[in-house]
């Protein structure tokens, strides 16, 4: 028990952790607040520059900007009508008319403390989830991972996308993507045309940085000459009566968005638009109309938003498989320092679960102190340009890229991907698969190959395994529900 | 606010694209190793293209469906690549090739101050002042504190641009 309190208070104890976790949140507000940077992006491109850090110096931070960031998109949303982050969407509906009327410093105080609230509960139930599913997932086997593995792209290219033809395809390039280089197998070439550039593969890094950093700053490209609207904002700290008035809806609202974090695919965003939804029919009288100013509207998604940062945080570290793109991100982060994210990463490194547990903890404290404070130099940033946010990106993204192998030919890639990324996202497609079938793609190919292995390179044999065993059967019917549920005539049925 | 339901300009052309790219992709990954058994290295790249082959198809089959927008070679331009963007890219390419010749911090300075220049019309005093700021910063971040460790470029090592 004390060795676990240790472990929990390392980032609480260690001036430079705390600086790093402190830095981060803050960070991570004004990344998150800022139209056009988003917390994906700062992560990706964080990673390239930490991986030669000690782990948990580059989790302090990273955590930090992650915590800051789902919070961050809130304070654009209530003061500019622009959600900073998709998870702020929900926010921009009740917070905007909020600031109208000039409440903008109230919505904010309200936001901060149940976003505070939201992230706490997040983290509590990690802290009791995570154990309980790891000592399951430890009968997991290779087929299983494989399954898993599946389950998690398709879920993300099925909930997050326009279509599943578009998440599938998504998910299958960034698989490709994934498989290029020697096989780690058999040492062949891989879609490598003979270039050496080639066969070590590409970094997923790179990969991230240009779907989301340069594909993004070319998206943006269409509002360069948006204008900001300028709020006025007064009192912050929100008055106890208000607090414990929406303390019941915050913590359903929590509730919920740890649940729908602790999926898959799903994330802030949706848990932030699902809790706004259940909001709206479970309040009878709001004072004010949702859509008017309703502080209900303002606190649900924003409480749902914050929980969802740990909930996704249990399906990561337990089973391996990222509960959204900032996770998909933290896991590569694990992978880089030698980490193996799975249920024996709590048996094997339990110090590293419970420094998540705690640094996550100390960073929704940050969140209450900078979110309450530091308003008006706020306001200043966050009106900052596009047309001067834009060529930073790109700067940022190539030096993320360089800086990985000190390798130029990865600043190209990444600026590649981009174009491609920038094309998908014109059409409708989300980048967030592709990016999570570069990281799981080998983690697939890997278990593929041991169950078939196991099996015998026997076809019949490799089926009969996947239904026969209770864990695999769940999975594989989880599989094949998610692609009836996709077809045509069970969507007819439905409607 | 754009859905599934509408037409975007281009997007049968980037169906079929897409069809012709899942196409080669599939037909190079079964040059890996073919059929020649279930644990083979190419299993696993032939079963990923054959999802973008198949899903690609469904996309194009999904935009076919669609009712035509009428929109012509124009509306593609102006929706999928405005000038904005092309010079944007354009330049973002310029600067990825000097690189190695300039350096990355003298690249980034000329970067950031043609694209700043370029997209907030302010002058170019207040584009190189901000462009030499945020070197300034970048240097101090990524070369003092991260320790990463820029490319210098072949002009200031050799005196030649292109090595």
């Amino acid at each position: 028990m004390m060795e676990t309190l240790g472990f929990f208070a390392t980032s609480w104890l260690d001036p430079g952790l705390l600086f790093l976790t402190a830095v981060g949140t803050l960070a991570g507000i004004y990344v998150g607040a800022i139209p056009g940077l988003s917390v994906t992006m700062a992560t990706s491109i964080l990673i390239s520059f930490t991986f030669k850090w000690d782990v948990n110096e580059a989790l302090a931070l990273i955590a930090g900007v992650y915590v800051g960031g789902v919070y961050g998109g809130a304070r654009t949303a209530i003061l500019l009508n622009i959600p900073g982050a998709p998870s702020a969407i929900a926010t921009a509906l009740d917070g905007y008319p909020l600031a109208k009327k000039g409440l903008a410093g109230e919505a904010i105080g309200l936001s901060t403390v149940m976003s505070v609230i939201g992230g706490l509960i997040g983290v509590l139930a990690l802290a009791l989830a995570a154990p309980l599913i790891a000592d399951f997932a430890i009968k997991f086997t290779s087929r299983d991972y494989m399954l898993l593995g599946i389950i998690g792209i398709l879920l993300v290219g099925t909930l997050s996308g326009e279509s599943f033809a578009k998440g599938a395809f998504a998910g299958a390039l960034g698989v490709m993507i994934g498989m290029i280089g020697l096989d780690p197998m058999t040492a062949e070439a891989r879609f490598t045309y003979g270039s050496i550039n080639l066969m070590g593969g590409i970094p997923f890094v790179v990969a991230m940085i240009g779907f989301f950093g340069v594909a993004e700053a070319l998206v943006q490209l269409e509002h360069v000459a948006r204008t900001p609207i300028k709020q006025a904002v007064t009192r912050i700290v929100p008055s106890w009566p208000d607090v414990r008035r929406y303390l019941v809806l915050g913590l359903k609202s929590s509730g919920l968005g740890t649940l729908i974090g602790a999926l898959p695919g799903t994330g802030g965003d949706i848990a932030a638009l699902l809790a706004y939804d259940q909001a709206k029919r479970s309040t009878k009288n709001p004072e004010v109309p949702f859509g008017e100013g309703a502080k209900e509207g303002l606190i649900a998604p924003e409480t749902a938003n914050n929980a969802a940062v740990g909930g996704a945080f249990v399906p990561m570290l337990t089973l391996g498989i990222p509960g959204d793109a900032v996770t998909a991100i933290i896991i590569g982060a694990l992978f880089i320092h030698g980490l193996k994210p799975g249920p024996l990463l709590l048996t094997d490194t339990p110090h590293l679960f419970w420094f998540i547990v705690g640094n996550l903890t100390l960073a929704n404290l940050f969140l209450l102190v900078f979110g309450l404070t530091g308003i008006r130099i706020f306001t200043k940033v966050v009106e900052c340009p596009r047309a001067i946010l834009i060529p930073l990106i790109v700067v940022l993204s190539a030096v993320g890229a360089y800086a990985i192998q000190n390798n130029p030919i990865h600043i190209t890639w990444a600026l590649a991907f981009g174009v491609v990324g920038y094309l998908l996202k014109r059409y409708g497609f989300q980048v967030g698969p592709v990016i999570l079938g570069v990281i799981l793609g080998p983690l697939i190919d890997a278990n593929y190959r041991r169950a078939m292995i196991g099996a015998r390179e026997d076809v019949g044999q490799f089926f009969t395994d996947l239904i026969s065993h209770p864990i695999s059967l769940v999975l594989s019917c989880t599989l094949i529900f998610m692609l009836v549920t996709q077809l045509p005539f069970y969507k007819r049925r439905r409607r | 606010m754009e859905t599934s339901n509408q037409l975007r300009p281009g997007e049968r052309l980037f169906a079929l694209l897409l069809v012709l790219v899942a196409g080669f992709v599939f037909a190079e990954a079964h040059a890996i190793s073919g059929f020649r058994g279930l644990t083979t290295g190419g299993v696993m790249p032939m079963l990923a293209a054959g999802v973008m082959l198949l899903s690609s198809l469904l996309i194009l089959a999904d935009t076919l469906r669609k009712p035509r927008n009428g929109s012509g070679i124009q509306a593609l331009i102006a929706y999928l690549l405005p000038l904005r963007v092309v010079l944007f890219a354009g330049l973002v390419t310029v600067y990825a090739a000097l690189i190695p010749g300039l350096g990355f911090l003298a690249a980034s300075g000329a970067f950031l101050f043609v694209a700043i220049w370029g997209l907030w019309r302010r002058g170019p005093v207040l584009a190189a002042a901000l462009s030499t700021l945020s070197i300034l910063a970048i240097y101090l971040l990524f070369r003092v504190v991260f320790q990463v460790v820029l490319p210098l470029g072949s002009l200031w090592q050799t005196g030649k641009l292109w090595s």
